[in-house]
């Protein structure tokens, strides 16, 4: 492993129950890690995101495979790895009848520290907390618990931060604060980052590089700009009031492929700004009930990569999915 | 490790005085005990309990075999925060720090024996009240507390051993009364042994619960003290620890 690696997998495979009936959770994982970098893992439910985090905490074992943290094998050196790691739930977890402080004193124990003060009140007052450090935590909001949380991740100033869905359950304005909260620590102490996520936007908006897993894979992985750039495409989905020949919508240039379901349209364009005008000249304005346009997003590349939508629900979407999976079919 | 074992031995005694409900039950139950129970022979003639149990005072008699009974229950209340630590992710928390499964044991092991230890003073307070009058030295309420906390380690070690890979709630609950029971009954702790049938004798002779209540009665009865159960009982703690500690090291479940 190079020295400006922090996160390092080969092959990691895990897999949950027997050879023959098990679930196969990971499937050959092949990552590694920039030090310094935030990195997002981004996927549905059920993809191997959170088995993957416990598999480099240590939590879970290894099937087979290898994994490197913080330069020490996840494997033999177990404690090495858990002393530079920080992790931060997606379900907040602190003792609710402790004081923050007193959660820190206990972070600082299980962490072997002695001078720990100093860095938990500088930990605080970034957090704004520390005005309110020796309130016990279960009077504290969502909000404040999962800074709280954070502030325990980086206590014994560990070089890789593990972060399960941090946002998962948040509404809206707290989804924001943490976004920058990330940010901002990642800047501030300098530490590497590994964040899972099934929200496309938090992967585009907090990521220097995305993975997407699907069923324990790695499919794709690169800057999110480079995933996007992968689709080179829009979308235009069409409902209109008549039935009409696809070979008029086939005709129109720029378009690359026409997907027909009954009256409603999917039409893969080069550019949607400069197809619009020329659909609009073709197809008369009163047989169009809805037109929508979708440009390249992480969204647009997982669909084009599985065939279905992070977070879409397997039974009543099968048609659609039925029906971009031919679409990408064709494609190829 | 030292610093670690601290720190969850420590979050394990003040978790128990954060609740006051708790708190509150685990002194008053072994009162009612001694009030309910040290009651029962209350219309027996004095002259009868004496040939009975040696003292005319029933709650003389029983005071060391509740405490020892009550030091039978504080590993579940061990066994029940482990699973509780299990199914709100705070073993998570715990095992992404340098600590060790072990470590988790010896603390929850240490800690919900030390929890046991609170209701002594509060049991001998109410034995006080019921009349009873204690003559011991230094040196004999020394061992009484230290064969109790050998029993409390004990059992506390082997609810966590059984536990170990347990993530139900009800599991500490059914075991405790699975093992409670015959533990409290086959033995010295409420009557004297001497008048139970033979098969009852042989689980009494072997069981740790009446190592404690027969070396506390005969400090607090005057009787001639034999050493012996207090060497059973460290041996009894020191196999038990060890068995769980192994039994944490391998099995003990993290979700």
């Amino acid at each position: 492993m190079n020295d400006g690696v922090a996160i390092e997998t080969q092959d990691l495979s895990k897999r949950y129950g027997s050879t023959t009936n098990g679930v196969l959770a990971l499937d050959r994982v092949n990552l590694s890690i920039t030090k310094g970098s935030v990195f997002g893992l981004l996927g549905p439910n059920g993809a191997g995101k959170t088995t993957l985090i416990k598999v480099l905490t240590g939590i879970s074992d290894i099937t087979s495979g290898n994994a490197k943290v913080a330069g020490f094998d996840v494997r033999r050196e177990s404690l090495k790895v858990r002393a530079r790691i920080g992790w931060v739930a997606a379900e907040v977890i602190l003792d609710d009848d402790f004081s923050a402080w007193e959660n820190l004193w206990l972070q600082a124990k299980l962490q072997n520290l002695t001078e720990w003060e100093d860095r938990a009140r500088q930990l605080l007052q970034y957090f704004s907390l520390l005005d309110r450090k020796d309130e016990r935590v279960n009077q504290y909001s969502t909000g404040m618990r999962k800074k709280l949380e954070i502030a325990l991740a980086l206590l014994h100033q560990p070089e890789v931060i593990f972060m399960d869905e941090p946002t998962i359950g948040l509404d809206v304005g707290t989804r924001r604060m943490l976004w920058d909260i990330v940010t901002g620590v990642h800047k501030e102490f300098g530490v590497t980052v590994l964040l899972t996520t099934h929200y496309i936007e938090e992967a585009d908006a907090l990521c220097d590089r995305v993975a997407i897993i699907d069923q324990g894979r790695i499919i794709a992985e690169g800057t999110p700009s480079e995933l996007k750039a992968r689709v080179k495409a829009d979308l235009v989905q069409l409902e209109t009031s008549d039935a009409f020949d696809v070979k008029t919508l086939q005709a129109i240039a720029g378009v690359q492929e026409v997907r027909a379901q009954g009256n409603d349209w999917v039409i893969r364009v080069g550019s949607s700004e400069e197809f619009l005008p020329r659909l609009l000249r073709t197809i008369p304005t009163e047989h169009i009930r809805r037109i929508s346009v979708e440009k390249p997003s992480l969204e647009m590349v997982f669909l084009d990569l599985t065939g279905r939508r992070i977070g879409q629900e397997e039974e009543p979407m099968r048609d659609i999915r039925k029906f971009y999976m031919q679409m990408r079919r064709a494609r190829q | 490790m030292r610093s670690q074992f601290w720190g969850l031995y420590v979050r394990e005694v003040l978790r128990t005085f954060r609740n006051p409900l708790v708190l509150l039950i685990t002194v008053v139950q072994p009162f009612m005990w001694l009030a309910f129970f040290g009651s029962s022979f209350g219309a027996v003639p004095k002259q009868e309990l004496e040939a009975l149990f040696g003292t005319s005072n029933y709650v003389q008699f029983l005071l060391p075999g509740v405490l020892s009974t009550s030091m039978l229950t504080v590993g579940m209340f061990g066994a029940m925060s482990t699973i509780q630590d299990k199914r709100f992710g705070f073993m998570k928390r715990i095992l992404i720090t340098p600590t060790s499964k072990e470590v988790i044991f010896l603390s929850k092991a240490l800690g919900s024996a030390t929890r046991g230890l609170v209701q002594i003073p509060v049991m001998v307070a109410a034995a006080l009240v019921f009349g009873v009058r204690f003559g011991l030295s230094p040196l004999e309420w020394a061992a009484w507390l230290l064969a109790l906390l050998c029993l409390a380690i004990g059992f506390s070690s082997v609810f966590l051993a059984v536990t170990a890979s347990s993530t139900d709630w009800q599991t500490p609950g059914v075991i405790s009364n699975f093992i409670t029971m015959p533990l409290m009954f086959a033995s010295s702790a409420l009557f004297s042994s001497s008048q139970f049938p033979s098969w009852m004798q042989a689980i009494a002779k072997v069981n740790p619960v009446s190592f404690t209540a027969l070396l506390g009665r005969s400090f607090v009865l005057g009787r001639v003290v034999d050493w012996s159960y207090l060497g059973y009982l460290v041996i009894f703690a020191v196999v038990m620890i060890t068995i769980g500690y192994f039994v944490s090291a391998r099995w003990l479940k993290v979700e």
